[in-house]
């Protein structure tokens, strides 16, 4: 018996391959399924006015008639018809906001940067100016360690002072345990924010009892998160920075 | 040993701005004193001098007059790294907008701005000022005090006017409505 080979046709991808021209003809909407489907996509049909359930019951019935459907098209007009009963079901849900003013449509925020020319120019003179003067050191200031919230009147030499202190009255820190929990700096903030007082208060007398050299940077860090995050005050007093705990807002 | 002699030595070796309140804790003696002090030497600099007493970054520094620029240039041979456009455009935008993300940045300039933000943290120019307590707390930036130095600025309301433009906030700080920890007390 003779046979022939056939090679089988790829399969395509979702999307790629056209819907059946399956015509609809309703009293809002005449065309292929495929153009309706580009309409409700592109926002240029009011969907409240095509019976969208007839539709699907329609192509339901051609599709069990048809005694050798192509799957692809199939598959794909399906797909279409689920994307136009979402989308108007997605119209039917009531509007809680119907008695409000209607929102303004979502836009792409336009760049606005050319609202900042005047002012490129003027710093670009600013520059140019400072470019005249010469300072002390070679060029501009170096800040090592510059802090990253303003405090006011207290340095970073301030705070540094503040930490040897504390690091000087500190133990050596103990050799490292294998497969000890890592400490959290959150965990130590909470103790922190606890030892915190109304009126400031020097940090070693902050912190009581013995402690390691380790503890004394967790505490430092600790305390510098939460004068971060607006938590802890630090002050500049005659003998060094003071800390506490900050009002709340 | 008169307070404006002592400050004139002080400012003499000061490699960085330096306040009143620097001067009065180093010297001892009170801040109107220095205040008062700073004023007359100012005036001696500005008639008698090459150079100038000048307020700059929150403090006060000692520079050479500008008309004496091109003979300490010719001298010093300095390396001037001038801003790009596109630096000086993000900078703009950090400065008069701050504290302010990344995201935000890129929505005004409508231009992706890491490579400038990076730049610009690396300059010194601008730094990181906290985080946004919105979803995926995006960092905040801000102005550095190098910035105010660099641009001959004693704090960010010298800043030229930008008329349209959102006011700025004065100072690295959060916002505040800035993130609170909860933590248990």
């Amino acid at each position: 018996m003779a046979s022939t080979l056939v090679r089988p046709t790829p399969p395509a991808p979702i999307g790629s391959t056209p819907p059946v021209e399956f015509g609809i003809e309703c009293p809002g909407f005449t065309g292929s399924l495929g153009t309706l489907f580009q309409t409700v996509r592109d926002g240029k049909i009011d969907l409240l006015g095509i019976p969208v359930g007839p539709i699907c019951v329609a192509y339901l019935r051609y599709l069990v008639s048809t005694p050798e459907p192509d799957i692809e098209r199939s598959a794909t007009a399906l797909l279409v018809l689920a994307y136009i009963v979402e989308r108007k079901a997605f119209g039917l849900l009531p509007s809680h906001e119907s008695d409000s003013e209607p929102e303004p449509e979502l836009e792409e925020a336009e760049p606005w940067v050319h609202e900042f020319l005047p002012v490129i120019g003027a710093l670009q003179r600013l520059a140019d100016q400072r470019d005249q003067l010469f300072f002390r050191s070679s060029d501009a200031i170096e800040i090592p360690y510059e802090l990253p919230v303003q405090v006011e009147g207290v340095s970073s030499l301030d705070l540094a002072r503040a930490l040897q202190r504390l690091l000087d009255r500190a133990k050596p820190t103990e050799p490292p345990v294998p497969n000890r929990p890592r400490r959290s700096l959150a965990d130590q903030m909470k103790v922190v924010l606890a030892a915190l007082r109304r009126e400031p208060t020097p940090l070693e007398e902050l912190v009581t009892g013995e402690f390691t050299r380790t503890d004394a940077v967790y505490w430092f860090l600790a305390l510098l998160e939460l004068i971060r995050l607006g938590q802890a005050q630090v002050v500049l007093g005659s003998d060094g920075v003071l800390f506490s705990r900050a009002e709340r807002r | 040993m008169s307070v404006s002699r002592t400050l004139e030595a002080l400012l003499f070796v000061a490699d960085s701005p330096t306040t009143p309140e620097q001067f009065a804790r180093a010297m001892g003696v009170p801040v109107f004193e220095i205040e008062e002090a700073l004023e007359k030497l100012g005036g001696r600099f500005h008639h008698d001098s090459a150079l100038q007493l000048i307020k700059i970054a929150g403090g006060y520094q000692l520079c050479t007059k500008a008309e004496f620029a091109e003979a300490v240039a010719r001298f010093t041979q300095p390396q001037r790294n001038r801003l790009s456009r596109s630096l000086l455009e993000t900078l703009a935008v950090i400065a008069y907008q701050q504290p302010v993300t990344l995201a935000e940045i890129d929505s005004v300039r409508g231009v992706d701005s890491s490579y400038s933000v990076r730049q610009l943290i690396e300059r010194r120019l601008v730094t990181e000022v906290g985080r946004r307590p919105s979803p995926g707390r995006p960092t905040l930036y801000g102005t550095s005090q190098q910035f105010l130095h660099s641009f001959r600025l004693d704090s960010l309301e010298d800043l030229p006017s930008l008329e349209g433009v959102l006011p700025i906030t004065v100072g690295a700080t959060l916002p505040p409505d800035q993130p609170t920890l909860a933590l248990d007390e």
